[in-house]
């Protein structure tokens, strides 16, 4: 059997990557070019007509001023949930994988000194990982109950007056959306960074150590940039993240007070759903989509470059 | 053998990202139809044993599991099987999944606008029918019938009479307070007796923008000529007597308001608990909000009133409402001859059957839309609602708001207004600036 032939080269791919290609194809890209071409129409989402209109949705997404306002404040919330994600991340990670010297007597009577975790580092490591695990909606609704009425409830009990719920503000929506998006994916994100920081070779470290860095130096210039992939990484799955979020938002906030914490992604789905314009609503889906990966491949092609190895 | 290998391989690739794009495509083509998994096929070919079968698209979420039982009950006195589907997103997204996918719903439980939105091109045409005879409430479209009303469902104040009475000593009339002067009579000697703020104002932007705030299109002769004149900027809404009259009532609400601190955590759970146990006598809403009260073991004594105003146009003497939630009946190739039948019968059922009456009225708790339904209404609410429509003292729904205006002027203008973040005047531009924006639907 010729393995350079065509057709078994053909064949090996088909077997291996028939099945998830065609999946992929299936489920992503043809919806993909589908979704393209209804941005063309002025379909309402159940008629049978679809009109074409040319290039009129993206006019009236480009013109569309409460689109560009929820794009505005996705920006905000993105830059600021991502920044608590990966400090949040990143601390966890260093202290769940934090080693520290123990000397202790063993049964002959010896001194010995070790290295080991602190106790309990895998209980924290789950716990941490845990809000992760419930579903955005839930999640979403169990943290509108904690700032509707648990903390409204301990505040007037504290100052035995009337103090405002959070989410009744425009600031204070945005900033519990944050709260609850910090809180859900740090724990993922801590993940991650546990793998870089144990993906770092001790010997390396030790080596700075002993040419006479403080650890905060070497932490500095020997493990943080052996960890460069895993920033990488976490920081191109929050940004892409945070961008899209649409079912926190509509658990904790549904958009209120005022509109003011609808993000962009919500905006698309009342565009597309609720006022029935679903090409416009196609139309600014694909904008946010072209944003968010403009975004996101930029942070990847720059963080790449600067990649180094052990 | 090798070669053979080969063609199998790419004609199964081919087979396979065909069928793909099939079921993804089009969902006019017919062969898609066929491709596709489609409920309604396969609902077709169980039917083939033992009558027809039907699915029921519900947008009622709470009466979901009497519907569901209703439709056990038809199976055995019929044979035809009924299967219920719930919500599980908007109306308008949950449909356009079923069209596209080729598997329509036989029958579908959708609000007014819908119905003239998609009606022509989704609906069956249900001239011919009885119960049309017997409704005041039926939509038609040109000469043709198309929306079967759910229910009667009206917008009003509701009131905890018991609560009231306990603080006045005497028996709540409400006929007595139609004018917001003594309304507010009314409101001061409830706070003078202990009830220090006798209102809830639920923030929701449904029920500031599509329900009150509606009521200043609908409470008028032509309330097409009206919000076309707010559309071309001859008119504006700050000098309109029924804005004026309606906001001077509303302002009366938002003072007396038990969360006046924080109206925007007022939400419609909270709120009607408070009504429901008493500790506020007023709340603006409507006889769908009985589902919430009932779970807040509420007294018997409650009911629903006009909204007080100081006016002489007579519409502080009459509700605001009418047939609420429609059925069609699917068009579609989609859907058989004898399904299409089949769902008339459930519907015929409805209105002439006693066990379909005592669906809609005693397990449902619906105020039927049907003169020949002579069930009396369970909850009190709905029972307030009857005796105004028996009386013909229901001003009229409007249905075609453009679909964006609740949350637009509801859920942004309105709620500022609620929170004192803007004022009258303030409310006002907004108002006007959004109706001259606006595309008004043709109809």
């Amino acid at each position: 059997m010729d393995r350079n032939k065509m057709s078994y080269r053909v064949s090996q791919f088909l077997i291996f990557a028939g099945p998830a290609t065609l999946l992929f194809v299936g489920t992503v890209i043809v919806p993909l070019i589908y979704g393209f071409y209804l941005t063309f129409t002025s379909w309402d989402g159940v008629s049978k007509n679809k009109p074409i209109v040319g290039l009129d949705n993206y006019v009236a997404a480009f013109a569309d001023k409460i689109y560009w306002q929820s794009m505005g404040r996705t920006i905000f919330y993105s830059v600021f949930s991502v920044i608590f994600i990966n400090i949040l991340a990143f601390a966890l990670a260093y202290l769940v994988t934090m080693e520290v010297t123990v000397r202790q007597k063993d049964k002959n009577g010896k001194k010995t000194v070790m290295n080991r975790g602190i106790w309990g580092q895998n209980f924290f490591r789950a716990g941490f990982f845990v809000p992760n695990l419930i579903g955005g909606i839930v999640l979403g609704y169990v943290w509108q109950f904690v700032f509707k009425r648990a903390l409204v409830s301990l505040g007037n009990a504290i100052t035995q007056g009337n103090v405002p719920s959070l989410l009744a503000t425009s600031g204070g929506a945005m900033f519990c959306l944050i709260l609850v998006s910090v809180w859900q994916y740090a724990g993922y994100m801590m993940l991650i960074y546990v793998a870089g920081f144990m993906s770092v070779p001790e010997d390396l470290k030790e080596a700075a150590l002993i040419d006479g860095c403080t650890p905060a130096q070497a932490m500095k210039n020997v493990t943080i940039p052996l960890m460069r992939s895993s920033f990488v990484q976490c920081l191109f799955l929050s940004i892409t993240r945070c961008f899209v979020i649409y079912d926190v938002n509509l658990s904790l906030t549904d958009g209120d007070p005022f509109g003011s914490s609808v993000l962009a992604a919500m905006h698309v789905y009342n565009q597309a759903f609720t006022y029935k314009n679903y090409g416009l609503g196609q139309a600014e889906a694909l904008i946010l989509f072209v944003v968010c990966a403009i975004i996101g491949i930029t942070q990847v092609y720059i963080g790449k470059k600067g990649e180094v190895a052990a | 053998m090798k070669n053979m290998k080969k063609v199998f391989a790419l004609g199964l690739t081919v087979a396979m990202t065909a069928s793909m794009l099939a079921g993804c495509g089009g969902s006019t083509s017919t062969e898609s139809a066929g491709t596709g998994s489609s409920a309604a096929t396969e609902s077709a070919a169980a039917a083939s044993g033992d009558g027809a079968s039907i699915t029921i698209y519900n947008s009622k979420m709470e009466i979901q599991t009497q519907l569901e039982d209703a439709a056990k009950a038809y199976k055995d006195a019929t044979g035809v099987s009924v299967e219920v589907f719930m919500q599980n997103d908007t109306v308008a997204s949950d449909l356009a999944t079923a069209y596209a996918s080729g598997s329509p719903y036989t029958i579908n439980m959708v609000d007014a606008k819908d119905i003239y939105s998609m009606a022509e091109e989704h609906a069956l045409d249900l001239s011919g029918e009885k119960w049309i005879g017997d409704t005041t409430e039926a939509i038609s479209i040109g000469d043709k019938v198309y929306g079967f009303p759910v229910c009667v469902e009206a917008r009003g104040l509701i009131y905890n009479a018991d609560a009231i009475k306990n603080i006045t000593g005497e028996d709540f009339d409400p006929t007595q307070y139609k004018t917001l002067d003594s309304f507010k009579e009314l409101i001061d000697k409830l706070k003078a007796g202990g009830m220090e703020t006798p209102t809830g104002v639920m923030m929701e932007d449904w029920s500031l923008g599509a329900h009150y705030l509606a009521m200043v299109y609908e409470e008028r002769e032509d309330t097409d000529a009206f919000l076309a004149s707010l559309n071309d900027g001859s008119a504006s809404i700050a000098d309109d007597a029924k804005f004026t009259s309606l906001m001077d009532t509303f302002d009366v609400l938002k003072e007396n308001n038990y969360a006046s601190a924080d109206p925007i955590s007022a939400d419609r759970e909270v709120t009607e608990q408070k009504l429901a146990q008493g500790e506020i006598a007023f709340m603006f809403g409507g006889n769908w909000d009985w589902s919430v009260l009932s779970a807040y073991e509420p007294t018997e004594n409650m009911g629903m009133m006009p909204v007080p105003q100081n006016t002489d146009d007579g519409t502080n003497e009459k509700l605001v409402g009418g047939g609420s939630k429609y059925f069609f009946i699917d068009s579609s190739d989609n859907t058989s001859a004898d399904q299409q039948q089949a769902a008339k019968d459930f519907l015929n059922w409805l209105v002439y059957d006693e066990a379909g009456q005592a669906v809609l009225v005693n397990d449902c708790a619906l105020v039927p839309a049907f003169s020949n339904i002579t069930l009396d209404v369970s909850d009190p609410l709905g029972a307030s609602v009857k005796s105004y429509a028996d009386s013909g003292s229901l001003v009229a729904n409007y249905n075609y708001l453009p679909d964006d205006h609740y949350s637009v002027l509801g859920g942004q203008a309105f709620q500022k207004y609620l929170a004192g973040q803007s004022d009258r005047a303030g409310f006002a531009t907004e108002i006007d600036d959004y109706w001259k924006a606006a595309t008004l639907s043709a109809h």
